[in-house]
């Protein structure tokens, strides 16, 4: 700016040759040259428009039990889910046969379990080691959307929501009696 | 056709709105922007991460040691693990301090760890510094199984509080 300003002082001072009177005049055709501060301003905006990444990732939170203690319970508030290689999903509450569920109806499923035990329900997670990772959360992430259900659900019988919910190892008797179906 | 062949001397253009808006998004995506940490810049596989619906918990940046499931090759039946912490002070000390870790891993940001690896390490970090928060970033088309034995090793060393990383869902 001072460059630009002296230049154009100058020109006028050469012209009319009064010096004292500088100082005052309002300098009209007063221009900078912007062109390579936009220049490197559009460089910068295009480095950064292009290297950030907007999806942050998310997390899901887990807690598992410290120690696998055998806890007896009631087979009445027993719910297997129980998930096989192929990413099928077969539900039994006790030990009712199991039978298939469809992804988009676990949601609801869970929900009328839940809300028919309240509290007591106790869901067991059984996943097969073959089963892909991606299948495993969006089980994870359908048991979690029924929790946001159930609090308010549970909010107007005054009943803080417990969640009871546990992944169990698949064992051979599991696996043989999903086989079939 | 003199008025076509006429140069426009005096076109002046004013570029200030424009100029205005260039600095605003400047500026903006320079706040938001977060670079590649040192440890993923080494990396050489990348993670396909499964799709979770939106939730309001971002990953934790402070103390957070995550525990990464990957397939690093063409080839989708080579999974590894691999180990990699935030806080530059605990991982010299974990890195250093952990048994039977290769020697030539000890100075890098992420090690490629076996389960036994795994479980000194996990166990190493939450001795150093008890505050550790455990992150597994797992690729989506991962078995289980990796997973399962990932889970057995932290409730082995007691970290049974942890994190499963997961990206956004689009178009919820």
């Amino acid at each position: 700016m001072a460059g630009g300003g002296t230049l154009g002082a100058g020109r006028e001072r050469a012209k009319r040759g009064k010096p004292s009177k500088r100082k005052k005049k309002k300098r009209v055709g007063f221009v900078l040259d912007m062109t390579p501060l936009v220049d490197i301003a559009f460089l910068l905006l295009t480095f950064f428009m292009f290297t950030t990444t907007m999806t942050t990732p998310q997390i899901m939170q887990m807690f598992i039990p410290p120690q696998t203690d055998d806890v007896k319970v009631k087979c009445s508030e027993l719910f297997t889910l129980r998930v096989r290689g192929d990413g099928k999903v077969f539900y039994n509450p006790c030990e009712d046969a199991p039978q298939y569920v469809q992804m988009k109806d676990l949601k609801k499923l869970m929900f009328d379990a839940n809300l028919k035990l309240k509290n007591k329900l106790i869901t067991v997670l059984k996943i097969d080691d073959n089963v892909a990772y991606d299948v495993v959360i969006r089980v994870l992430d359908e048991l979690n959307l029924v929790e946001g259900d159930l609090v308010p659900a549970f909010q107007k019988e005054n009943l803080p929501r417990e969640r009871r919910f546990t992944i169990a190892p698949m064992t051979e008797k599991d696996l043989e009696e999903i086989k079939p179906l | 056709m003199s008025k076509v062949k006429m140069k426009r001397t005096g076109f002046v253009l004013d570029m200030t709105p424009l100029v205005d808006i260039a600095f605003l998004l400047l500026t903006f995506f320079m706040f938001t922007a977060k670079f590649k940490s040192e440890a993923e810049s080494e990396q050489k596989f990348q993670i396909k991460r499964p799709k979770a619906s939106a939730d309001t918990s971002k990953i934790p940046d402070k103390d957070l040691a995550i525990i990464k499931i990957a397939i690093d090759s063409a080839n989708i039946g080579d999974t590894s693990y691999y180990y990699e912490m935030t806080n530059e002070k605990d991982r010299a000390a974990v890195y250093n301090n952990a048994k039977g870790i290769d020697d030539s891993q000890r100075g890098k940001m992420q090690i490629k760890a076996t389960l036994a690896n795994l479980e000194e390490l996990v166990g190493e970090s939450r001795i150093q510094n008890p505050k550790t928060k455990f992150a597994i970033d797992a690729d989506k088309r991962i078995r289980f199984k990796w997973l399962n034995d990932c889970m057995e090793v932290m409730r082995k060393k007691r970290a049974t509080a942890f994190n499963l990383v997961t990206d956004k869902k689009q178009g919820m």
